[in-house]
C-alpha cells in the first residue's frame, strides 16, 4: 500500500512539474490579454526587455516613476547585454512564446529581420520631434517601427592636456594636419595613439563606415554595391582611408590587435596614449578612471580637404519597438510616449541614462552629458556629421565581423592593402547573396 | 493447479513491473526527451529549412544549406581545421599533465594532500570566467613581466597572432583539465596492485620498466575514459574560446561550436547553423567511437 503512494505520488508530482512547466507560459500570455481588455481599475503588465546594461538601474528608477503615476500599469524590465548576446536571448524569448512587448532594435537590416513582429509606429505623438537622422534606420516602406533611445558619436578622442604639452595649438582637421600632430607628440615622447583594434566591431562597424560615410552619397554608394555597379578594390576613398590606418598603425602603440576595449579605455583615460578611436559612451569609464581629464573630439580625415573631413559620424545606436501582436501594445505605445514627452522621462534622458536626446523638443544640457557629448551635440548642430552605415551591410554583424577579420589579419600581416579589400569586396558578395 | 497462474496476477505482476519503470525511468525519460530529444530532432528539421531564427514562416530548402557548408564555406573548414589541430594538442597535453600530477602527488611526499586539491582548484572555475581571467594574465599580466623581465616568452603578444593565440587556448585548457584527470589517474594507480609492483621489483625492473609494462597497462580503463572526456571537451570547445579570443585575431581561433553559433545567431542563418551542428555531431560521435573502441581493446586485467 505505501509502495503503491510513493509511486503515485512521485508520477503525480513529476508529472505536476511538467505540466506547471508548459502552463505557466500559456498562463502567463492568458493573463496578459485577459488584463488588456479588462477595467481602468485592472492590473495590466507590460513586459520590456532591454539591452543597455550601464542605464538598467536608472531605467527601472523611471519605471517606478512611471508606476506610480498610472498605478495600474506594471513594467517589468529585463536586461540582456554588456558580455551577453542581446540578439540570441530576444530570438530565444520569441521562439519559447515568452514575448516582450517593448524590446531593442537596431534598424536597417535588423529591421528587416524584425519587421513582421514590429507595429508600426508612424503615428505616435513623438514622431514630429524627431531629428532626421534618427528617423531613417527603422523606417520601411515610408512607416517608422522605432522610437531612437538617442544620438551617439565617435572619432579620435583626443587628451587636450597632452596636446597642450606637445604643443599642438591648431586641432588637426586634415589627414596631413594629423601626421604633423602625432610626430609632435612623438617628439615630446607621447604615444599618439592607442588602437583598440581587438575588438571587432571597433574595426568592422565603427573605423570601417568612414570610407563609407565618405562616399558622395553613401546609400547610393551602398545600392551600388549591391546590384555589382561598382566595388570596393579601386574605389577611391577607400584607398584614402587606408592612408589613415596606416597612420594609427604607424603612430600607435605595440600589439593592437591584442588590445580590447577596456584596455584601450583604460590607457586611454591614464594618459598613455593622446588619441584614440572610440565613441562618447567611454565618458563615464574615461572620467571614472581619471576625473581630471580634458578630452574632446577630432574628426577621423582621409585626405587634405579640410570642409569635407571635419565631420563626425553621428547615428542611432538603438531603438525602442512594439511588438504587434502584443495585447497590451496600447499601454507600451502610452509608455513610450510618456518617456519623451513627460517632464520626468525628460528628465530621466537626459539627466540619468546621459544621452544626447534625439528629439528636438527635449533640452540637454553640456555640462551634465560631459565633454565629449557637449562636442557631438556642437557637430551635429552646426550639421557636420557623417552618416552610420553598417546596420546597412548586407549580413549586418556578419559583414562586420568579415571585414574586422580581413582588418585585423592586415595590422597583423596577413594581407596586403589590395588583398583586405578586396576582401571586403567578397564578404559583400558572398552575404549579399541571401 | 499448482503450476497454474491466473490470468489476473500476471496481469497485476506486469503492471506493476510497469509502474516500477514508469516511476524509476519515467522522469529521467520525461526530461531527456524534452531537453535533448525534441530539440534534436526540431534541429535536424531546421537544418533542411532556410529560417533565420525570428521568422515565423519556415521555408524548406532540402538540401540546400548541406551543399552550401561543404562546397562554399570556408570559415566552417578552417574552424574545423583549427579544432582538430586544438584537440589533438589539447588532447595530448592534457592527459600527459594529468598523469603526471597523478604520479607525483602519490608518491610519498608530505604535501600530497594539499597539492591535490591546488592542481584540482583550477577545474572548479568555470570556462567562461576562466578565459577573462586569462586574458587579462595573457595581455597585461605576461606584459608586465616582460617588461621587468625582459624574458622573450612573456612579451610575445599573446593573444594577437594566431599562432599564439592558439597556443594561448592550449595552455588554458591544459591547466583547466589537468587536475581534473589527475583524479582519475590518481584513482586507477590507487588500484594497481602492490604486489605486482613488488614482484616486478624483485624481478630487478627498472622504474621505467615498472611505468611502461605494469602501470600503464594495468591503468588503460582509466585512460579510456580520460580520451574520452578530453576529446569530447576538446572538440566541443565554446566557453573558452569565446571569452579568451572570441575566434580572433582574423577569425584564426574560431572552433566549431562557435561558428556554429555565430552562423545560427549572428549572421541569423539559423537553417545552416543546425546544419552545421548536424554535421559536427556525426563527426564528434564517430570519432569518440572510434576512439573508445581502440581503447577498450587495449585494456589487462591484473
Amino acid at each position: 500500500m505505501k509502495k503503491w503512494m510513493t509511486a503515485t505520488l512521485s508520477t503525480a508530482m513529476t508529472l505536476s512539474l511538467v505540466l506547471s512547466g508548459c502552463g505557466s507560459n500559456s498562463g502567463g500570455s492568458d493573463g496578459g490579454s485577459g488584463s488588456g481588455s479588462g477595467g481602468d481599475g485592472e492590473q495590466v503588465t507590460i513586459k520590456m526587455f532591454q539591452f543597455k546594461v550601464e542605464i538598467a538601474e536608472q531605467l527601472t528608477k523611471m519605471i517606478e516613476a512611471y508606476e506610480s503615476e498610472h498605478p495600474n500599469i506594471n513594467i517589468e524590465l529585463e536586461t540582456v547585454g554588456g558580455g551577453a548576446d542581446y540578439g540570441a536571448a530576444l530570438k530565444a524569448k520569441f521562439n519559447s512564446n515568452d514575448k516582450p512587448d517593448i524590446f531593442n532594435n537596431g534598424g536597417f537590416s535588423d529591421l528587416d529581420l524584425w519587421v513582421e513582429h514590429l507595429e508600426d509606429l508612424s503615428d505616435e505623438p513623438w514622431v514630429d520631434q524627431l531629428v532626421d537622422v534618427a528617423k531613417e534606420p527603422m523606417t520601411k516602406d515610408g512607416k517608422l517601427y522605432g522610437q531612437p533611445l538617442n544620438l551617439e558619436g565617435y572619432g579620435f578622442i583626443y587628451n587636450k592636456d597632452l596636446f597642450e604639452q606637445a604643443g599642438i595649438t591648431e586641432l588637426p582637421t586634415t589627414l596631413s594636419e594629423l601626421r604633423a600632430a602625432a610626430d609632435k607628440l612623438k617628439a615630446a615622447d607621447i604615444q599618439p595613439f592607442i588602437n583598440g583594434y581587438g575588438e571587432w566591431w571597433v574595426l568592422g562597424n565603427h573605423f570601417v563606415n568612414i570610407p563609407f560615410a565618405q562616399q558622395d552619397d553613401p546609400d547610393a554608394f551602398i545600392a551600388s554595391l549591391n546590384d555589382g555597379t561598382s566595388s570596393i578594390p579601386g574605389n577611391e576613398v577607400f584607398e584614402q582611408w587606408t592612408q589613415l590606418f596606416d597612420l594609427t598603425l604607424e603612430y600607435g602603440g605595440a600589439n593592437p590587435l591584442q588590445t580590447d576595449y577596456n584596455t584601450q579605455v583604460t590607457e586611454f583615460a591614464l594618459g598613455k596614449a593622446a588619441m584614440t578611436q572610440q565613441g562618447n559612451w567611454t565618458q563615464v569609464a574615461i572620467s571614472e578612471t581619471n576625473p581630471d581629464i580634458n578630452i574632446g573630439f577630432l574628426p577621423m580625415p582621409i585626405n587634405d580637404d579640410a570642409a569635407a573631413m571635419d565631420k563626425l559620424p553621428v547615428g542611432v545606436p538603438n531603438n525602442w519597438v512594439v511588438h504587434k501582436n502584443s495585447a497590451v501594445k496600447e499601454e507600451a505605445k502610452a509608455f513610450l510616449d510618456w518617456m519623451v514627452s513627460s517632464e520626468v522621462g525628460q528628465r530621466y534622458i537626459t539627466e540619468e541614462f546621459k544621452f544626447i536626446p534625439a528629439f528636438t523638443n527635449i533640452e540637454a544640457d553640456d555640462s551634465l552629458l560631459g565633454q565629449l557629448a557637449a562636442d557631438i551635440i556642437a557637430y551635429s548642430q552646426e550639421g557636420k556629421t557623417l552618416s552610420w552605415n553598417w546596420f546597412k551591410f548586407p549580413g549586418g554583424e556578419a559583414t562586420s565581423n568579415a571585414f574586422a577579420d580581413a582588418m585585423q589579419a592586415y595590422v597583423g600581416g596577413q594581407l596586403g592593402k589590395d588583398e583586405m579589400l578586396q576582401q571586403f569586396q567578397k564578404t559583400w558578395e558572398q552575404l549579399s547573396k541571401q | 493447479m499448482r503450476g497454474v497462474i491466473p490470468i489476473e496476477a500476471i496481469n497485476k505482476k506486469a503492471r506493476a513491473e510497469w509502474i516500477r519503470q514508469l516511476v524509476f525511468v519515467g522522469p529521467a525519460v520525461v526530461f531527456f526527451t524534452l531537453i535533448i530529444a525534441v530539440p534534436f530532432v526540431l534541429s535536424i528539421y531546421y537544418g533542411f529549412t532556410s529560417w533565420n531564427g525570428v521568422t515565423a514562416n519556415v521555408k524548406w530548402v532540402g538540401l540546400d544549406n548541406y551543399k552550401q557548408v561543404f562546397l562554399e564555406d570556408d570559415g566552417f573548414r578552417t574552424s574545423f581545421w583549427f579544432t582538430a589541430r586544438y584537440t589533438v594538442a589539447a588532447v595530448l597535453l592534457t592527459n600527459l599533465a594529468g598523469f603526471g600530477l597523478a604520479l607525483l602527488v602519490t608518491q610519498k611526499i608530505r604535501t600530497s594532500n594539499l597539492l591535490r586539491t591546488i592542481f584540482f582548484l583550477p577545474n572548479v572555475i568555470g570556462g567562461l570566467l576562466l578565459g577573462f581571467i586569462w586574458s587579462f594574465i595573457f595581455v597585461k599580466g605576461f606584459a608586465a613581466i616582460g617588461e621587468l623581465t625582459g624574458i622573450g616568452f612573456f612579451e610575445l603578444p599573446w593573444l594577437g597572432t594566431s599562432g599564439t593565440a592558439f597556443w594561448g587556448i592550449v595552455i588554458v585548457t591544459v591547466w583547466q583539465y589537468a587536475g581534473y584527470l589527475m583524479v582519475i589517474y590518481i584513482a586507477a594507480l590507487m588500484n594497481v596492485p602492490p604486489e605486482l609492483m613488488e614482484a616486478a621489483r624483485i624481478d630487478g625492473a627498472t622504474r621505467l620498466q615498472l611505468l611502461r609494462s605494469i602501470i600503464v597497462p594495468l591503468i588503460m580503463p582509466a585512460v579510456t575514459v580520460s580520451l574520452f572526456l578530453t576529446i569530447s571537451w576538446s572538440f566541443k570547445v565554446f566557453d573558452l574560446n569565446l571569452s579568451l579570443t572570441g575566434g580572433g585575431p582574423y577569425g584564426s581561433t574560431e572552433s566549431v561550436a562557435l561558428n556554429i553559433y555565430q552562423e545560427a545567431f549572428r549572421n541569423n542563418r539559423y537553417g545552416i547553423g543546425t546544419a552545421k551542428a548536424l554535421i559536427f555531431f556525426v563527426i564528434v560521435a564517430l570519432i569518440t567511437m572510434l576512439q573508445v573502441y581502440v581503447t577498450k581493446k587495449k585494456e589487462v586485467e591484473a
